[in-house]
C-alpha cells in the first residue's frame, strides 16, 4: 500500500517538475473557461450540461497527452528496469501510476469547480444533477486514463502511445453514431460499448448500477491488460 | 549466496543462456566476462528476476527468484548497463524514492541516504537536477540507488562504461571501498578492471559458461613461454582473447600470437 502512494507520488511530482502539467492545467482550464461562458451566454440557464459535453470532447484529447508518457518513458530512458527490480509488485507499480495521473486529473476538474458556485449564485441550478454529471465525468476522465495508461505499457515511443489512445478512445467515443447500420444484439452491444452513452445518464442526473459497471469494468480490464504488458518482456 | 542450476534463456529461436550453472559465496566479488551479447545482461536480468529463466533454478540466499521474488529483490543491488535515473528529479528526490521503494522504514531513511550520499561523494549534488550531471556523476548515482537498501547481493552492469580514466577510477574505488562485506558481481569489458576488482571470474562464451575460477589460478593456469624459455603470466585480456580466438570479428593480439598461435 505505502509503494502505490510512493510511486503515486513520484509521478504526481514528476508532472510538477516538467512544463507538462502547467501547460496542460492552464490549457485545459483556458478552453473549459471559454466554453463555459458562450454555454451560459446562449443557453441562458442554470445547468452545467452542455458543458459537461464539452468537457468529454476535450478530454478526449487532453487525456492521451497526460498518461502517454507514464510507462514508454520508463522503458526508453531504462527506469522499468529500476521499478520491475524493486521489492514492489508489479500490480502496485500499476495501480501507483494510475492514482498519480487520477489525483492529476482530479486537480484539474477541481478547478471547474468554480462554474458550480457562479450558477449557484446567479440562480438555482439542480444541484443532483450537477453533482452527478461531475462524477460522470471523473468516471470517464478515469476510464480514459486507464486506457492511456495502457497504450503507453505497449511501446517505448510516447507519440505512438499517444495515437494508440486517442484511436482506441475515438472509436469508443464516435461509436454510437454508428449504430443506425446495425440492429439487435449488435446495436445493444454499441449501444453499451459507446461512452457517450454512459456519461448522458448521469449528465440528466440518473447513476444506473450499469453505467457503473461499465466505466469501472473497463478501468479494471485496462489495468489487468497494462499489468500483462508489463510482465510480457516482448513488449520491451 | 547465489546458486544456479541449469540455467537456460530462449529468445524465440535463439537461445541467449544455455544450461549455466554455478554458485557464488557470501562475500566474494565476481567478475562476469564475455563478448557483447554473449549473455552476461541476460543473466543479470535473470538473477534479478527482471526476465524470467526459460528453464532451471536460481536460489539467492536460499529463496527462489521465481517463486519469492519480492524477497530476492530486497536482497539484490542492481546497476543496469544504463544508470535507471529520472533525468528531471534531483539526486535528492531521486534517492529518496529509491529508499522508499525498497521498503527502507521511514525512521532509517535519513541515515540510509546521508551514508549513500557520503559513500558516493555525492553532497554536494544533492539538490542537482541529475539531467544536468556529468556520466561520472550519474553512475555514482546509479551505484548509490543500488546500495541504499544495504543489499547482501550488488550486481552491476558494465558500471565503469563510457567514462573517462579519472571517472573510471573513482568509480572503481568506489566499488572497491563500498562498507561492509557484500556479495559483488561486476561485469566489464575493461578487463584491467576485474584484474584489480574481482577475486573469481566467470567468462560467458555464447550463453555457456567456459570459465569459472578465482582469478589467481586462472593466471597461473595460463602462462606464455617466451621464446627465451623463459615464462610469463598471461593478462586477463590475453586469456580473454585466448578463449575468443574462433569468433571471426576477434583480431587476436599479434605479440603473443606470433609466438604461441
Amino acid at each position: 500500500m505505502d509503494k502505490i502512494y510512493f510511486i503515486a507520488k513520484k509521478e504526481l511530482m514528476a508532472y510538477f517538475k516538467s512544463p507538462v502539467a502547467y501547460i496542460t492545467l492552464v490549457l485545459s482550464i483556458s478552453i473549459f473557461n471559454v466554453f463555459f461562458f458562450i454555454i451560459i451566454d446562449q443557453n441562458r440557464e442554470v445547468s452545467l450540461r452542455d458543458v459537461f459535453h464539452v468537457m468529454e470532447f476535450m478530454f478526449l484529447f487532453l487525456v492521451p497527452i497526460m498518461t502517454m508518457r507514464l510507462f514508454s518513458e520508463e522503458k526508453a530512458s531504462g527506469t522499468m528496469e529500476f521499478l520491475m527490480t524493486a521489492p514492489v509488485t508489479n500490480m502496485a507499480i500499476v495501480l501507483g501510476k494510475y492514482l498519480g495521473v487520477l489525483v492529476f486529473f482530479s486537480i484539474l476538474l477541481s478547478f471547474t469547480l468554480i462554474y458550480f458556485a457562479i450558477i449557484e449564485f446567479f440562480g438555482s441550478p439542480d444541484r443532483l444533477t450537477i453533482v452527478s454529471g461531475y462524477i460522470g465525468v471523473w468516471l470517464e476522465g478515469a476510464f480514459f486514463i486507464a486506457v492511456g495508461m495502457m497504450t503507453s505499457s505497449w511501446t517505448h515511443n510516447q507519440i505512438v502511445a499517444a495515437m494508440m489512445s486517442y484511436v482506441i478512445l475515438f472509436l469508443l467515443y464516435f461509436l454510437v453514431n454508428f449504430t443506425k447500420y446495425f440492429s439487435g444484439a449488435a446495436e445493444s452491444l454499441i449501444q453499451y460499448m459507446s461512452t457517450l452513452t454512459h456519461l448522458e445518464h448521469f449528465i440528466v442526473g440518473v447513476i444506473t448500477v450499469g453505467d457503473l459497471v461499465y466505466y469501472l469494468s473497463g478501468i479494471f480490464i485496462c489495468m489487468v491488460f497494462t499489468r500483462l504488458s508489463i510482465e510480457n518482456r516482448l513488449f520491451q | 549466496m547465489i546458486i544456479t542450476k541449469n540455467i537456460s534463456k530462449n529468445f524465440g529461436s535463439f537461445q541467449a543462456l544455455s544450461d549455466v550453472s554455478f554458485e557464488i559465496n557470501k562475500g566474494e566479488i565476481v567478475g562476469f566476462l564475455g563478448t557483447n551479447g554473449a549473455g552476461k545482461t541476460t543473466l543479470m536480468r535473470i538473477l534479478t528476476s527482471f526476465l524470467p529463466a526459460s528453464s532451471g533454478t536460481v536460489l539467492i540466499d536460499g529463496d527462489d527468484v521465481a517463486k519469492h521474488s519480492l524477497i530476492t529483490r530486497q536482497k539484490i543491488g542492481y546497476l543496469p548497463e544504463t544508470p535507471p535515473l529520472y533525468l528531471n528529479m534531483t539526486v535528492k528526490d531521486y534517492l529518496k524514492f529509491a529508499a522508499e521503494i525498497k521498503g527502507i522504514p521511514a525512521k532509517n531513511r535519513r541515515r540510509q541516504f546521508d551514508s549513500v550520499m557520503a559513500e558516493c561523494q555525492l553532497e554536494h549534488m544533492a539538490s542537482k537536477t541529475i539531467g544536468t550531471l556529468s556520466k561520472g556523476y550519474k553512475q555514482r548515482v546509479g551505484i548509490a540507488q543500488a546500495i541504499i537498501h544495504e543489499p547482501k547481493l550488488l550486481i552491476l552492469d558494465e558500471p565503469t562504461s563510457g567514462l573517462d580514466p579519472i571517472q573510471n577510477l573513482q568509480v572503481r574505488n568506489l566499488i572497491k571501498n563500498l562498507k561492509d562485506q557484500r556479495t559483488v558481481i561486476i561485469s566489464t569489458h575493461i578487463l584491467s578492471e576485474i584484474e584489480h576488482i574481482a577475486q573469481r571470474v566467470l567468462m560467458i562464451k555464447s550463453g555457456e559458461i567456459i570459465i569459472d575460477e578465482t582469478l589467481d589460478s586462472l593466471m597461473r593456469s595460463h602462462s606464455i613461454d617466451e621464446s627465451s624459455g623463459q615464462s610469463r603470466a598471461m593478462n586477463l585480456e590475453d586469456i580473454f582473447i585466448l578463449h575468443h580466438r574462433d569468433q571471426e570479428s576477434v583480431t587476436i593480439d599479434s605479440t603473443w600470437v606470433n609466438n604461441h598461435g
